[in-house]
């Protein structure tokens, strides 16, 4: 199958996407405390010899967080990195535990939607060969 | 300029402190709606509660062990004793309420000072085990930065200070200063940066629903 052609990133698109749930992202992300206490409560974290890059707070900071700070000044290039943190290294099971009560899979959830709002979300047709991180 | 911080500038950052709560409050209340969840984070069937202490225990340290508690025992227990004194310490320290006898005519219940003095060095080593926790524990590390530390130390600075200037160590008048105007600013912080978890720890697991709401969370974003 051939490659579909790329469109170019509407970073427009993404500030208003960003804009749009800034009340409720923005304030989760601050909230954050970075305690890590939301590791051991991922089964995937567990799974990787408790490897930080799968801890929820670390996903949704190095995701949606960088997304936030540029104010969504992002390029393919920065899409297609965190489409393996929200794809892979998340599957949105809703096991995390946050002692602040913060909403880790939405967040990552949301992010998903941005990424595939950009054309960018894992390839389901053949093995996928990329990659992702 | 010393004479405005150690003045009006108390007033101002209380002031900031409750307002900016109150607004925090406010805007999550107007982002937020009320939800019927097709599910309940309620059990199947009432569940019996044992009778008799010793049962009520046995069955109270087991449901603990199920939570957070149970997999994090040391650091929850410090975080709860942190927690805990960083909010009574202020209120019944014998400094502070004779200021407020002093300014307001107010008499307020006040710790003996060994025991504020206790309290204090135990809160602060609990600040040091979070601190040593942000160096040289991986999985904090990757996710902190320089705010964390800042944020870290405003939050124990007046508690430093005012263990200082209690013991008399240093030049007095230098450290009550520095107490006041460290206070002041974890006070300015408190609403705007991540120590507002102070209120939104009871905001998001009481009233948003998730499976962890502590009680219905009849609220979603």
């Amino acid at each position: 199958m051939s490659e579909p052609e790329l469109k170019p990133i509407d970073r427009e698109e993404i500030k208003r996407m960003l804009d749009q749930k800034k009340g409720k992202m923005k304030r989760l992300l601050s909230h954050c405390v970075h305690c890590s206490l939301c590791a051991e409560s991922c089964f995937l974290f567990m799974a990787h010899d408790k490897d930080p890059q799968y801890m929820p707070s670390y996903k949704v900071i190095q995701s949606l967080g960088k997304l936030y700070k540029k104010k969504g000044t992002v390029n393919r290039e920065f899409l297609e990195r965190i489409k393996g943190i929200v794809w892979r290294n998340c599957v949105l099971c809703r096991r995390c535990y946050c002692p602040i009560g913060i909403d880790v899979p939405g967040m990552i959830a949301f992010t998903r939607a941005i990424c595939r709002s950009q054309g960018v979300y894992p390839r389901q047709d053949g093995v996928p060969t990329e990659s992702w991180l | 300029m010393v004479d405005f911080i150690e003045g009006e500038l108390i007033a101002i950052s209380v002031l900031i402190f409750i307002l900016g709560l109150l607004f925090q409050v406010y805007r999550f209340f107007s982002i937020t709606w009320k939800k019927e969840w097709s599910f309940l984070n309620l059990p199947a069937k009432k569940e019996e509660v044992p009778k008799g202490g010793a049962a009520l225990l046995m069955d109270w340290i087991a449901s603990l062990r199920r939570t957070v508690f149970g997999s994090h025992p040391y650091l929850i227990t410090m975080t709860f004793l942190f927690h805990f004194f960083i909010f009574i310490v202020p209120l019944f320290v014998l400094g502070h309420t004779l200021l407020l006898k002093q300014a307001w005519g107010i008499r307020f219940l006040a710790f003996p000072e060994s025991v504020s003095d206790g309290l204090t060095l135990v809160l602060l080593l609990c600040g040091l085990v979070f601190l040593l926790r942000r160096i040289f524990l991986k999985k904090v590390r990757v996710i902190t930065a320089a705010y964390d530390y800042i944020v870290l130390f405003i939050t124990l600075a007046p508690f430093i200070t005012g263990f200082l200037a209690y013991h008399q160590w240093f030049d007095y008048r230098t450290v009550i200063f520095l107490h006041i105007l460290s206070g002041e600013a974890m006070l300015i912080t408190i609403p705007f940066t991540k120590l507002g978890h102070m209120i939104f720890f009871f905001l998001y697991r009481f009233f948003i629903g998730s499976e962890y709401s502590f009680l219905r969370g009849t609220r979603t974003w």
